[in-house]
């Protein structure tokens, strides 16, 4: 088992000084799957095209950097065929959320074991700046096809909990890339859940975010911890809401806060295991 | 007493021609005929017109006559809508309900009878089509014996036994008619004989192949084969997904291949479309996977539930970079269920996407046939894996002597790699420089290069010392043999019919050295054909092509004309 003590290749990251990318990695090498114990010859990554997306080859087990958002219909196919694998999709927030965003709802239908990791920069980096579905802001010239004056209900910002919740996929968390351990045990409860999990990485892009975008997340974010209550103001202390992994209810009431507003951090919901 | 005879159904929806056809076909297969059943339909899901044509041989296989010996019309409206397709000639027997329509002459032994009369009598207005079979069975001489015999054989004929009263109203009809002798020989072998569409015939080639996984969005004409799969795989444990698009269709086949499960998707064209990125991918991570594309009229929807072979070009060239993979077309139902497993044997033995074009004739013609090519044994080539348990510096795309590299699979203890869609080392590292990306385009082309040995995969008919040939592909190959044989040119004109294309064996190009005056024949607008064999061979200078557009199958009477011109 000695391929276990290290779950590293020896090559080193195209990302930036700085990126979350890196906290991803230790979350995936250093905490989630020495913690489960998994030999690395039974996981199988599949990412797609991105920055993140070149994670597999960092990491010493079986992996795939395929093409721009079909890392979680080729990674269904592994896991169809092979059920005795860990199988792990991950990708951008421009893989799951705009290429490959048609993908998602049959994935979560479906309820295929795997556990997708969506890492969201808010950006396109690999590309170098373009916005992306979840960017916050709009590029100048998007203005009068989503413009609030008109639709004030509408916000360019796709939410991937939100979406994820409203599909009802059996499993949803989101952690950040800057809190390596909380996101490496994210990442081993998606994988013990019998089911499909899907967790969302929040993640600065030190190099194409508006400045203190990420410091403004980071700021903000609160945990969500099963029994307590929850960090949100509408959460009063004589009526607290206490968080329950198990009530799709609260989860949906928890996806409906802006992401800006309040990061929230933990187990959003957790179907029961299948 | 007539070796072959042809015959013809039309109605309105309701009518049952499709069933009565079905059931002509079964009746006489179970007796040991031959016979070929090409489907007509409208792009209607319930109602509208129907129309069948049916061969029926004692002696082998033969396409259905241009013009009908029989025809068998429920309505005549509907009769105008597939008139090309069914024929009548002076000799034709017409048997009709219904008064004639303008626009139909009806030839001298026609006879008008009331089946809905007929069939309310027996007890129920909806089983016109089974009298009209009864009737049909007595026209045909087929023995009361064997009837009941067949009867008991299959499950669909088995409901005929709730009809019986309707099948002998229609025997009683024919006797009150006066029609001249059409008895069809007796089988001369009298084993039965399986009814199988293209499409079904594929499915079942693939499970004989090995493949444990499908993965298919439905489209027209191809949904028959995704049906068919689906009960073989789960009576094997096997994975069977109707993905939400063919993106996701071409992409999880490539994720069960990776994981070492042999893998199939099929489609038609709009979904070969969505299929391309993932054949490029497949190419390029050299991961074994199969693709069968019934082709249907196109471009974009074209005419989803007619043939045509124009997806050529793209099979052969779709895709951006330089993406080799393997294309092959079967132009029989034998040729559906071999190349089916030989292009398991090539994808898997070559890492290397395989593209079988098959078509809406092929893919949806009810045929009988003799079942002895299932019955074959067939040699089954699995992937090369890498020798003994390899130590850590396993290297997945290791240039090797015939450039295929021992392909572990996820799961594999001590044979771990990174696959990517990226330019890549030898150990799966991506790599952006010229030497590798030269050397990588070499070893992905190269590997390829033995397929064009393979002669087999080529068929050549007729004498081969000939200086006039033809050169076809797929369905429109049938046609062309049985011209030219209604030609008696068949000993004149030697025929090529490549079933591997794309590497193209050097066969092809011997055939052609040997050829003054070449004939190209293919359904499509473009001869996309003529144009690839011309991009690889000098072709002789008096080559002519005969292409037209899809939505009508080659008749031996249209194609006799360039095909009597050639051989002048």
């Amino acid at each position: 088992m000695m391929e276990n003590a290290d779950y590293r290749t020896g090559l080193k990251p195209v990302w930036c000084a700085g990126c979350g990318d890196y906290g991803l990695l230790t979350a995936f090498t250093k905490r989630a799957f020495p913690n489960l114990g998994i030999p690395n010859h039974k996981i199988f990554i599949v990412s797609g095209i991105g920055c993140s997306s070149r994670l597999p080859a960092y990491i010493n087990t079986y992996g795939f950097n395929s093409i721009h958002g079909r890392a979680v219909v080729i990674a269904q196919g592994a896991k169809l065929a092979k059920p005795e694998l860990t199988v792990v999709a991950m990708g951008g927030d421009g893989d799951f959320f705009s290429i490959g965003a048609g993908h998602l709802p049959h994935v979560v239908r479906r309820n295929v074991d795997i556990t997708c990791v969506m890492v969201n920069n808010f950006v396109y980096g690999l590309t170098k700046g373009q916005i992306s579905p979840t960017t916050p802001n709009m590029m100048y010239g998007e203005g009068p096809f989503l413009s609030s004056e008109f639709y004030p209900p509408i916000t360019p910002m796709l939410d991937m909990v939100s979406y994820s919740v409203s599909t009802k996929a059996s499993f949803i968390a989101q952690g950040i890339a800057t809190d390596v351990s909380h996101l490496g045990w994210l990442i081993e409860e998606g994988i013990k859940h019998k089911g499909f999990s899907f967790i969302s990485v929040l993640t600065p892009c030190v190099t194409f975010n508006p400045p203190g975008l990420f410091d403004k997340i980071k700021e903000n974010a609160g945990y969500l911890k099963a029994g307590e209550p929850v960090p949100l103001p509408a959460s009063l202390p004589e009526k607290p809401w206490i968080h329950d992994p198990g009530d799709i209810g609260l989860a949906l009431k928890l996806a409906q806060v802006p992401l800006l507003k309040k990061p929230l951090l933990g187990i959003f919901f957790q179907g029961k295991s299948t | 007493m007539r070796d072959s005879i042809t015959v013809g159904s039309v109605g309105a929806g309701g009518d049952g021609v499709v069933v009565m056809g079905s059931l002509l076909q079964k009746l006489a297969a179970a007796q040991g005929y031959f016979s070929q059943m090409p489907r007509y339909y409208g792009a209607q899901i319930r109602g509208g017109g129907s129309a069948i044509k049916i061969s029926l041989d004692a002696a082998h296989l033969s396409l259905t006559k241009d013009v009908l010996d029989i025809l068998v019309c429920f309505s005549w409206e509907k009769y105008l809508e597939f008139k090309p397709e069914l024929s009548l000639g002076a000799d034709t027997i017409v048997i009709y309900e219904g008064d004639p329509v303008d626009g139909v002459s009806l030839p001298k032994s026609s006879f008008q009878i009331d089946f809905s009369r007929i069939s309310q009598e027996t007890g129920s207005a909806r089983n016109k089509n089974i009298v009209a079979l009864g009737l049909l069975n007595r026209l045909l001489s087929f023995p009361k014996a064997g009837i009941m015999r067949a009867v008991e054989s299959d499950a669909e004929l088995k409901l005929l036994k709730s009809n019986i009263a309707a099948l002998e109203a229609g025997e009683r009809a024919f006797k009150e008619l006066s029609l001249p002798d059409l008895s069809l020989s007796p089988a001369r072998d009298k084993s039965p004989k399986i009814v199988l569409q293209g499409n079904e015939i594929m499915a079942r080639a693939a499970i004989r192949a090995g493949c444990r996984a499908y993965f298919g969005y439905p489209i027209t004409p191809a949904a028959e084969i995704m049906q068919e799969i689906q009960g073989h795989l789960s009576a094997k444990k096997g994975v069977y997904i109707q993905a939400e698009d063919e993106i996701a269709a071409a992409a999880m086949t490539i994720g069960a291949s990776l994981v070492g499960t042999k893998s199939l998707t099929g489609t038609s064209g709009p979904g070969l479309d969505l299929m391309t990125e993932c054949i490029g991918l497949a190419s390029s991570a050299e991961i074994p996977m199969v693709v069968i594309d019934v082709q249907r009229g196109g471009a974009s929807t074209g005419i989803p539930s007619k043939s045509e072979q124009s997806d050529l070009n793209h099979a052969i060239y779709g895709g951006h970079g330089d993406a080799p993979r393997v294309v092959m077309a079967p132009y029989d139902l034998e040729g559906c269920y071999r190349l089916v497993i030989e292009g398991f044997n090539i994808a898997e033995g070559f890492q290397v996407p395989v593209l079988l074009l098959s078509d809406q004739w092929l893919g949806q013609t009810s045929t009988a046939v003799s079942d002895e090519f299932m019955k074959k044994n067939y040699q089954i080539i699995e992937r090369k894996k890498p020798a003994g348990q390899a130590s850590g510096d396993y290297l997945r795309y290791q240039m090797t002597d015939d450039f295929i590299s021992p392909m572990s699979v996820a799961g594999d203890e001590g044979a771990i790699y990174q696959a990517t869609g990226l330019t890549h080392k030898e150990n799966g590292r991506p790599a952006f420089d010229f030497k590798t990306q030269q050397s990588l385009h070499e070893k992905r082309w190269e590997k390829l290069i033995p397929l064009q040995q393979r002669d087999e995969l080529v068929k050549v008919f007729g004498n081969e010392a000939s200086t006039k040939g033809i050169i076809t592909w797929g369905s429109s190959a049938l046609v062309v043999l049985d011209a030219l044989k209604s030609l008696g040119l068949q000993d004149e004109v030697k025929v090529c019919v490549p079933e591997l294309i794309y590497p193209l064996p050097e066969m092809v190009g011997r055939f052609i050295k040997a050829t003054k005056r070449l004939l190209v024949v293919e359904m499509n607008y473009s001869g996309q054909l003529h144009s690839y064999l011309r991009s690889q061979l000098q072709l002789p200078r008096n080559t002519k092509l005969y292409a037209r557009a899809g939505g009508r199958p080659f008749s031996r009477e249209e194609l006799a004309k360039p095909i009597a011109k050639m051989a002048r």
